[in-house]
């Protein structure tokens, strides 16, 4: 195994950082278009088994909404030979940890295993990848449906300010656009959910040549080719999967729009949100480093003026961040809660303030190499488990056609100037592009609650 | 196409290892680091015997409010300069407390890590706590706890907690504090607390690349300007259970699913049973394909999730159940729920459930133990309850070991439903009555 380089030191506050992936990739494509991505890490006996399928909500035609979820839950109920609740048991059962995630631009499933186990792993891929319909059923439809409206009872309604994020996508992306509906769904989409539209969805989407394999940890690249072809080889490609429903966006808006709730919320609380640009373009590295600038952390430009400086912030409850969307130009988002005594409209007319202030005074160089020093040592978390290396590698077959693209992503935010941070504000953080969802309590007259 | 329908047996396994452990006594306290070849971060927690416990009676928080002011300014330097100086690192300050132990963690890149300390150590021993600082700082934090509280759940945690320790013990008030308690604290309180407690050297936990990180260093600068003897651990608080259930119900009007926890008290974490008891409660409500999840998600739908444990510190510890349920099925989601309980105090668990909990617990030794944070997680429980450098290997075979026999007379001895507090908070004017005709226990209205 060759040497790890992690970056020549030059000062303890700027490590020139070549790659961002110093780990071995290997990569093939099986006949049935399945691509295979390993990386191969023996320092613990753990090995992370991951599948992106390329569909998320944006896939979800109206009235479905929800449904690219849902289906994610049935994916853990059985499939051909493994019976309900045999998926769950056999992975904690071997001493693995497991999910699956959904969101707008894709599905992901993923399982860390003792490494022993990665047969066992890929066999359960497989079988749910080749033949989950058999085993679908009303009663298990049924009952993910009810688990599913409870997810969403839980996430974005029983909670203050839970569903900004459903309200945020509807403001941001306009009716019609495969953002524009939130990823949870709506009650009454779920409710009409039949069984004939799931075992259609699984047919059409499920297919090897619409996913990526990857394997990170304790294995060689050998072995899992080997193991994919064995177990996954059988399954039919389908031929014409149709794409997501046109995502193109000029770019920012063109016209602002504001959305104010009454709602039992403890504090008057704001969120600014423009569309920017896609993920994995130099534009949206450039506003990567430009959230890190505004809000992240305790020097950012948002807390040492309005949590520190001014106070009209609580310090908990402010930050900046973008929502990392492939398909069309991505969401920033600038959230900040009252203090007690601070009105809405002071608090919007401060962040406003250090908004306007990215354009006119310009980023110092102090700034930015904290704002990069923070993102490298997040790129570093994110890629310090089997399991966080084998979605990254995944995320980026399958959005950027080649897992070896992820390395430069840490290099691509460390070489963003002042400059590209001025102009991304420029470009995408004009008021006349603004989203502003704003919270107010029910009670706003009297005491403070 | 024919899928393989032949589930694959496992491949060799791997022997389990825990990472190497080193130990530097430098400056009057001791660095204990594991070698982690490779990691481009480093983890490291100055970890010290200064919990929520400490506090005094009626100002419960303190340690939260002392915690939050740490970066408010340090004898060197104010709160903008340091925290340029520690973010421009890669690091993030991350103080908290649990009721043992007050924690200052802090990761970043292998180089910086030293940097790193010194500065985690020149706020944890140095801090400025200005007068005002600290007073606003304080009304932050009851501002925080009102945001928090307003989220389902901290309230009925509050009520359980009252009811299984007592209203009036430190141990039966909120970690963290109330948002009445906190108002009470005032900067003397803060003051105190920090020359009492943080001033004392505690242990300085590493994990990351032993070859380039220097203990040595990173020692003096943890513990330079401190003294003071290791304190004594207090006894532990007895088991005390209920005679009968009761049901507390906490009003949260228009919610749309009801916050069950339900809880009573156990046995501290030096308690001989601790494996066993693990165990039991992982087949009860720990796994997905725990009897709970089962039942109460997978076949009735009535949650998002449900799990039940133990929570073991030093002096204490306490068996609960946690789900957010479906308001219109509130009590059906109880009865179901007590029943699973029931069911595993008097039959036990069988060979099946016991085996997935076995490999699951043993497992997540590996398999959740792959980063330099979480090494130093594992490394603060061994120093906190006394354990051996071997620990986890022990650990491990204890799991795959336990006889069933033990894993039952466990859950036989450690699961009290019938003296079950079980706090429901939802909408009463909806689930009151019903609560009330159920019969499951005295219905009383919590004021919190």
């Amino acid at each position: 195994m060759p040497a790890r380089q992690y970056g020549r030191v030059t000062s303890p506050s700027a490590p020139v950082v070549e790659t961002g992936y110093p780990w071995p990739i290997e990569t093939t494509r099986l006949d049935n278009g399945l691509r295979v991505v390993v990386s191969e890490d023996r320092t613990a006996p753990v090995v992370c088994v991951n599948l992106w399928y390329d569909v998320g909500s944006r896939h979800e035609p109206a009235g479905q909404t929800g449904f690219a979820h849902l289906f994610e839950h049935l994916m853990f109920e059985g499939s051909q030979h493994v019976a309900k609740t045999e998926h769950m048991r056999l992975v904690q059962g071997n001493g693995g940890s497991l999910n699956a995630t959904t969101n707008p631009d894709r599905t992901n499933y993923f399982e860390t295993m003792p490494a022993e186990h990665l047969e066992l792993a890929l066999w359960l891929e497989a079988d749910r990848m080749g033949g989950l319909v058999p085993a679908l059923t009303q009663e298990t439809l049924d009952n993910q449906r009810e688990v599913v409206k409870n997810e969403r009872r839980q996430r974005y309604e029983n909670v203050p300010y839970g569903d900004a994020w459903l309200r945020l996508l509807a403001l941001l992306y306009p009716e019609g656009h495969p953002y524009h509906h939130a990823t949870i769904g709506s009650m009454e989409d779920l409710n009409a959910a039949s069984l004939e539209t799931f075992k259609a969805f699984h047919q059409r989407y499920y297919a090897p040549n619409n996913a990526v394999l990857t394997v990170a940890g304790d294995t060689s690249p050998a072995e899992v080719f080997a193991l994919a072809e064995k177990y996954f080889g059988v399954i039919e490609p389908v031929a014409e999967i149709p794409p997501a429903p046109k995502s193109h966006l000029a770019g920012p808006a063109t016209s602002p729009v504001r959305e104010t709730v009454t709602a039992d919320v403890p504090a008057p609380r704001l969120y600014l949100s423009h569309r920017t640009h896609p993920f994995g373009t130099a534009g949206y590295d450039a506003i990567t480093v430009l959230a890190a600038v505004l809000g992240n952390g305790r020097g950012s430009r948002l807390y040492q003026r309005l949590a520190d400086g001014s106070r009209i912030a609580q310090p908990d409850f402010i930050g900046a961040y973008g929502v990392d969307l492939a398909h069309a130009p991505a969401p920033l988002i600038i959230t900040a809660t009252a203090k007690d005594g601070v009105s809405i409209e002071t608090l919007e007319e401060g962040v406003s303030e250090v908004i306007a202030g990215l354009t006119t005074e310009p980023v110092t160089e102090e700034e930015l190499s904290r704002a990069k020093a923070l993102l490298t040592t997040a790129w570093w978390r994110q890629v310090s488990t089997v399991g966080g290396r084998a979605d990254t590698l995944g995320r980026y077959a399958t959005q950027f056609g080649d897992p070896a693209t992820a390395a430069y992503r840490l290099p691509q935010w460390l070489a963003v100037t002042a400059d590209d941070v001025t102009e991304a504000a420029r470009y995408a953080l004009q008021p006349e592009s603004r989203v502003t969802l704003t919270y107010l309590p029910e009670a706003q007259n009297g005491e403070s609650a | 196409m024919t899928l393989i329908a032949t589930r694959p047996d496992p491949g060799e396994a791997r022997p389990y290892t825990f990472p190497d452990l080193q130990r530097v006594t430098v400056a009057g306290g001791t660095v204990i680091a594991a070698h982690l070849p490779g990691q481009a971060l480093a983890s490291a927690m100055l970890l010290l015997d200064a919990g929520a416990a400490r506090e005094t009676s009626g100002r419960e928080g303190t340690a939260t409010v002392l915690a939050k002011s740490l970066e408010e300014g340090t004898a060197e330097r104010d709160s903008a300069a340091y925290a340029l100086a520690l973010e421009s690192l890669g690091a993030e300050l991350s103080p908290g407390i649990d009721w043992d132990t007050f924690r200052v963690g802090v990761s970043a890149p292998v180089p910086q890590l030293l940097g790193a300390v010194r500065l985690a150590a020149e706020a944890t021993r140095t801090p400025r706590l200005d007068r005002d600082d600290v007073n606003r700082v304080r009304d932050d934090e009851v501002t925080a706890l009102r945001m928090d509280w307003a989220q389902p759940g901290p309230r009925a945690d509050a009520a359980l907690r009252a009811d299984l320790f007592g209203a009036a013990e430190r141990f039966g008030r909120p970690m963290h504090g109330d948002p009445a308690s906190v108002a009470a604290v005032s900067v003397d309180d803060v003051l105190a607390f920090h020359q009492a407690w943080l001033r004392r050297p505690g242990v300085l936990l590493v994990a990351g690349d032993l070859d380039t990180l220097d203990l040595e260093a990173l020692g003096e600068a943890a513990f330079a300007g401190t003294g003071g003897e290791p304190l004594a651990v207090e006894p532990p608080l007895g088991v005390p259970v209920r005679d009968q259930r009761r049901i507390l119900l906490v009003d949260r009007p228009g919610s749309v699913q009801s916050t069950l926890r339900l809880g009573h008290r156990a046995p501290e974490r030096a308690t001989p049973d601790y494996v066993s008891m693990t165990l039991a409660a992982t087949v009860l409500g720990g796994a997905f394909t725990s009897r709970l999840n089962h039942l109460i998600r997978e076949v009735k739908g009535y949650t998002y999730g449900i799990r039940g444990s133990y929570a073991m510190s030093r002096r204490f510890g306490r068996f609960e159940v946690a789900a957010g349920v479906q308001t219109a099925v509130t009590v059906p989601a109880i009865v179901d729920t007590l029943g699973e309980i029931d069911r595993t105090q008097e039959f036990g668990v069988t060979e099946d459930e016991l085996a997935v909990a076995r490999s699951w617990r043993a497992g997540q030794l590996s398999v959740e133990m792959q980063t330099p944070g979480s090494i130093v997680g594992a490394l603060s429980t061994l120093v906190v309850h006394g354990l051996p450098d071997d620990y986890y290997a022990t650990l491990r075979r204890q799991y795959l070991e336990t006889p069933l026999a033990e894993v039952s007379a466990a859950a036989a001895a450690h699961l009290r439903p019938h003296g079950l507090t079980l706090v429901v908070e939802g909408d009463a004017a909806i689930i009151r009555d019903e609560l009330v005709a159920a019969g499951i226990g005295d219905v009383v209205d919590a004021e919190i």
